[in-house]
């Protein structure tokens, strides 16, 4: 909000600090201050205030009474000007609020034969330092008492307000819920169309206005009106908010009745408004408030422990500190003896209902800089460890050393960038249409950083940890579910010949799941699984891979298929992986048994086997681990060729096999025969030639 | 005279500067036409006895200076002709192995989780998506406040429920049902929409749903704003989230906590100071600045400026109620910060866009 220095100093009697240390001790005790600028003679200040103080201090007053707590300095206080002589007397309007709910108090008062003109100057200044347009004497009158006080005020011509005339009665203003279908044109010409949820001032035959948010053109004051029925009063923050919202009506007005205003302010800023405007716009106050105000709010009480003051704190406030602060505040002690302070709240500061609240006022006012740093003395928990986390970090280092650098993506996705069919989690307000939904895979972002980097790159090798949204229709629901996902993404900008791609990310991941010790680790390329049928789509057809552990489907392995590489307008090839985060790390932590390595000595033999090329490593490895038995402890292939010195159509596997027992030496002869044995089981069941 | 030859020859070898004079003074006295050579020749004329004699004594003084050139040559000729082969140029550029790197976040985060965790921290994690609930009403924000307004947030389409959720750790067995929801789960979210959480301070609830005080946790995570971005904002962003309650914890110990953090992640120059803000799940409530020392200036930071750092106070009763804690029994803090808010004081960087940019050219500078 902007605040005039000069108009902030009215309401002092001491000189104000000057306005940068003002800036200062308001940023330190209640709210931030922004920039200050200079305008004229004046200075603005613009202090950020919050929501739950815009109900008092979105005015110069409120502010004022900050400042006066703060360094001590009061003087004027605003209403009760007209209470002597205009309190009393016959009401020449008759009001009539059909919803108190929304419109807990109403205050009106009539002004006759007022002159409508331009402002004087120090009124069209007051309201230009703070950025508002002079528009003529009533309304900147009201305007200025909002501004001043912070209550809404509404000025109408009341010539232009119907009443029963024919049975000679006086105008009526009725507050009541709009009816379905009633319009109203507002002091903008701008139509709105009404409804029941509307609250709106009105007179016998139409609305003139809707309640607390805008005025309509129907009772504008203009150069002729004579009349003014001037109206101050409080309506339901929440119902103000939601119209407000629903017409996207945002007025300085619907701002402070959102916040919630203190009922008992309607009458002193009505006074105060009518007092100011028989100054400046001559007339005459016809005696008698109109006030319908069935429910008066009186002041709360709330007990305040002291003790509470300093275990909430943390430092020790003698008590008639406490009672000086809360005191320059407004709050009346009703008895300082006790160790419990029965503290009294103005009104206007709706915001304190709990000791809490006055604890607030006590710390920021004593000053959050004057209590001390301690650490807790409490017991140290050893905190508890999260494996998730873990194994997160453990990852990332575990990817980062095998040569992918970590991303982030956003969690957005386009309509454009759905590469294949999952029912997609959509945002009810998305910014862009670029960040329509939420990404299904962390692939499609990652795939466009591929494309983005080798610009730059020769080789990419990215990897990124995080959150994918999916919807599923559950029991006549549609649930949505986050799943947090590893995947990772490798490309070469001058594209292999061959498979260099999918080897070396598919060491990656070998490595990633051996150093996480997940064993029984093997891929299946799945061709004939119908659960997969997106993730089938989204990889080439001949290099995809399951991944699994046991029976468990841990993620895929693969080369993106060329046809999403040529819509995403990539040329290399890409090679992905995506793996399911939780069951990674379910699988890291299930506890394993240790076996010790055998005291005996290994022996290793090698062969190599011509096979054809469609002929898979894994069914070469099956079948010398099943010829070979518990005494073959490992099989490794240590190469894989076609060419130059290999018949053509054919490919040469080369294994290193390691023979070794648990409890004894192998002899030659054992060793010998078992090697045979697995030759022979190559030729013979493999129909393979093992090279001699 | 012959060992007259031998010390001149023994000298000259010691003499010897490079491999060159080595080389001359054998061509000069042990090659074909050398003077030891000449020597030797000449024993043949000699008689038998003397020739047997003169002749031993020469091979030996032969030997022995063959054996002192051949240390020489050792001492000047580094690598012999074989190595010479496989010579090297080691001024060249040495091969780059490819070097991956960890995202900035990720690094401000293992950080700040690892100072926090030494102090009894548990770090802890909730769900992206969110409820109304756990995002605003169980956070003191209730339906039509004007407070809403502090948090632009994303809406999900539809008619969706959320998967329930649960968080990680060990549970107290005192929420849970058989259904392994906290109570009331089903019914406080009914006619609720879905949403993509604000900020981490959910976790708050959900962790304290499930858990028993005294605690202290950090949840750190993405978060969600609507928003129009710019170098300072973007539609995403990380939070990490504290919460610390116990019999009497207080304002003064927020402060000692905070403080010992800032001490470890910016250096012992670094201040702190706390002024009164609003945040309708914590009363009292204040904003954290920090003040960095003349020499080690943040970026764009103006000499003496305060940045505002995080949003923290003292846990709102409400709260306590929201999550079945009796507020007469328990008190404590909380507090959110921005990582990338973090990371951007941290590396001095100017816009908040390019953690999300995938972009190696950045990502390769940490």
């Amino acid at each position: 909000m902007k605040v005039s220095y000069n108009w902030l100093q009215s309401f002092l009697k001491n000189k104000l600090p000057a306005p940068e240390k003002l800036a200062e001790i308001l940023t330190m005790s209640v709210f931030e201050v922004g920039e200050i600028k200079k305008v004229g003679r004046d200075r603005v200040l613009d202090i950020d205030v919050l929501p739950n103080r815009a109900h008092d201090c979105l005015s110069h007053w409120g502010v004022a009474r900050e400042v006066a707590a703060i360094t001590g300095n009061w003087s004027s206080s605003i209403g009760a000007v007209l209470k002597k002589n205009c309190s009393n007397g016959a009401a020449p309007i008759k009001v009539e609020v059909k919803n108190k709910d929304l419109c807990p108090r109403y205050c009106a008062r009539v002004i006759t034969d007022i002159k409508v003109g331009p402002s004087p100057k120090w009124l069209k200044e007051r309201l230009e330092v703070i950025g508002q347009k002079s528009i003529n004497n009533i309304v900147d009158a009201a305007n200025y008492v909002m501004f001043e006080t912070g209550q809404p005020l509404h000025a109408f011509d009341m010539d232009k307000v119907g009443g029963s005339p024919r049975r000679g009665l006086p105008p009526r203003i009725i507050i009541r819920r709009a009816k379905k279908g009633e319009k109203i044109i507002t002091l903008e010409n701008e139509k709105y169309e009404l409804n029941s949820d509307i609250l709106v001032i009105a007179d016998t035959k139409e609305p003139l206005a809707i309640a607390g948010i805008k005025g309509g053109k129907k009772a504008e004051i203009d150069q002729g009106t004579k009349d003014i029925i001037l109206e101050a009063a409080n309506f339901n923050p929440q119902n103000i908010r939601q119209v407000s919202k629903k017409l996207g009506l945002r007025t300085e007005s619907s701002l402070r009745f959102e916040a919630g205003l203190d009922a008992n302010l309607a009458s002193e800023a009505i006074d105060r408004a009518a007092d100011l405007i028989q100054k400046i716009a001559g007339g005459e106050i016809v005696p008698g408030l109109i006030d319908v105000y069935p429910k008066k709010i009186r002041p709360k009480k709330i007990k305040l422990e002291v003790e509470k003051v300093k275990r909430l704190l943390g430092v020790e406030i003698p008590k008639k500190d406490i009672i000086k602060i809360l005191e320059s505040l407004s709050f009346k002690i009703q008895d300082t003896k006790y160790k419990i302070l029965n503290t009294i709240i103005p009104t206007w500061r709706l915001d304190i209902t709990l000791p809490e609240d006055l604890i607030e006022e006590i710390g920021r006012l004593f000053g959050y800089e004057k209590i001390p740093a301690q650490l807790p003395s409490a017991a140290l928990i050893p905190p508890e460890r999260n494996d998730s986390l873990v194994y997160e970090n453990k990852i990332r280092e575990i990817l980062v050393s095998a040569g992918l650098s970590e991303v982030y993506n956003y969690s957005f996705i386009s309509e454009k960038d759905i590469i294949t069919r999952p029912v997609l989690v959509e945002l009810e307000n998305p910014v862009s249409r670029e960040q329509k939904y939420l990404r299904p895979s962390l692939m499609p972002n990652l795939l466009k950083n591929i494309k983005d980097n080798l610009r730059f790159f020769n080789e990419v090798g990215l990897f990124e940890i995080g959150k994918v949204f999916k919807t599923e229709d559950k029991r006549q629901k549609t649930e949505v579910s986050e799943e947090k996902k590893l995947a990772g993404v490798f490309a070469l900008k001058i594209k292999s010949e061959g498979t260099r791609e999918f080897y070396q990310l598919k060491g990656v991941v070998d490595s990633l799941l051996n150093k996480l010790r997940i064993s029984d680790v093997w891929y299946d390329d799945a061709n004939n699984k119908q659960q997969t049928t997106n993730n089938k789509q989204f990889y080439h057809s001949a290099r995809r891979a399951e991944i699994k552990v046991g029976d468990d489907l841990v993620g895929w392995l693969g080369e993106i298929s060329p046809e999403i590489l040529e819509r995403l307008d990539i040329k290399p090839r890409v090679v992905g992986f995506e793996i399911d985060f939780e069951k990674l790390v379910a699988l890291a932590t299930e506890e394993r048994e240790y076996l010790p390595p055998s005291k005996y000595p290994a022996v290793v033999r090698d062969i190599a086997v011509l096979v054809e090329p469609s002929a898979r490593v894994e069914e070469v490895l099956n079948l010398i681990e099943t010829a070979g038995g518990p005494l073959v402890q490992d099989v490794d292939l240590f190469d894989m060729y076609e060419g130059e010195n290999i018949p053509d159509g054919k490919k040469n596997l080369a294994f290193h096999i390691v023979y070794q027992a648990e409890d004894r030496t192998l002899t030659d002869k054992e060793v010998n025969d078992l090697h045979a044995k697995i030759v022979w089981t190559l030729e013979n069941e493999g129909g393979w030639e093992v090279r001699k | 005279m012959l060992s007259q030859l031998k010390q001149t020859i023994l000298k000259k070898i010691e003499k010897a500067k490079d491999l060159k004079s080595l080389e001359d003074i054998y061509r000069r006295f042990l090659g074909r036409k050398g003077e030891l050579t000449g020597v030797l020749r000449s024993l043949k004329d000699l008689p038998e006895k003397e020739r047997r004699e003169k002749g031993r004594l020469a091979n030996q003084i032969k030997q022995e200076i063959e054996e002192k050139l051949k240390i020489g040559r050792g001492k000047f000729q580094v690598p012999s002709s074989k190595f010479q082969e496989e010579w090297i140029d080691i001024t060249a550029p040495g091969l780059q192995p490819t070097v991956s790197h960890l995202h900035p976040i990720t690094q401000i985060r293992q950080k700040v989780e690892e100072i926090f965790q030494s102090m009894g921290f548990s770090v802890v994690e909730g769900p992206e998506i969110e409820t109304e609930y756990y995002n605003f009403d169980a956070l003191n924000i209730p339906k039509e406040h004007p407070a809403r307004d502090l948090w632009d947030t994303f809406w999900l389409k539809r008619d969706v429920i959320a998967t329930p959720y649960l968080i990680r750790g060990k549970q107290s067995s005192r929420k849970q049902l058989t259904t392994g929801l906290p109570r009331g789960f089903a019914s406080r979210n009914d006619g609720k929409k879905l949403l993509l959480r604000a900020h981490t301070s959910p976790v708050q609830i959900r962790y304290m749903e499930t858990h028993q005080p005294p605690l202290r946790i950090i949840a750190p995570g993405r978060c969600f704003r609507h928003e129009a971005t710019d170098a300072s904002h973007d539609v995403q962003f990380y939070q990490v989230e504290g919460l610390m309650v116990g019999k009497d914890i207080s304002v003064a110990n927020f402060r000692g906590i905070l403080q010992e953090f800032f001490k470890r992640f910016f250096g012992p120059e670094i201040k702190m100071r706390l002024r009164p803000s609003y945040f309708p799940f914590v009363e009292p409530g204040f904003e954290v600045d920090i003040l960095k020392n003349q020499k080690s200036k943040i970026k764009n930071q103006k000499e003496g400026e305060w940045l505002e750092l995080m949003g923290a106070g003292m846990v709102h009763p409400n709260v306590f109620k929201a999550v079945g804690y009796n507020p007469r029994d328990w008190q404590g803090f909380a507090f959110g910060m921005g990582l990338d808010r973090l990371a951007m004081l941290k590396y001095k960087i100017e816009d908040i866009r390019l953690f999300y940019s995938g972009d190696l050219r950045f990502l390769k500078q940490f």
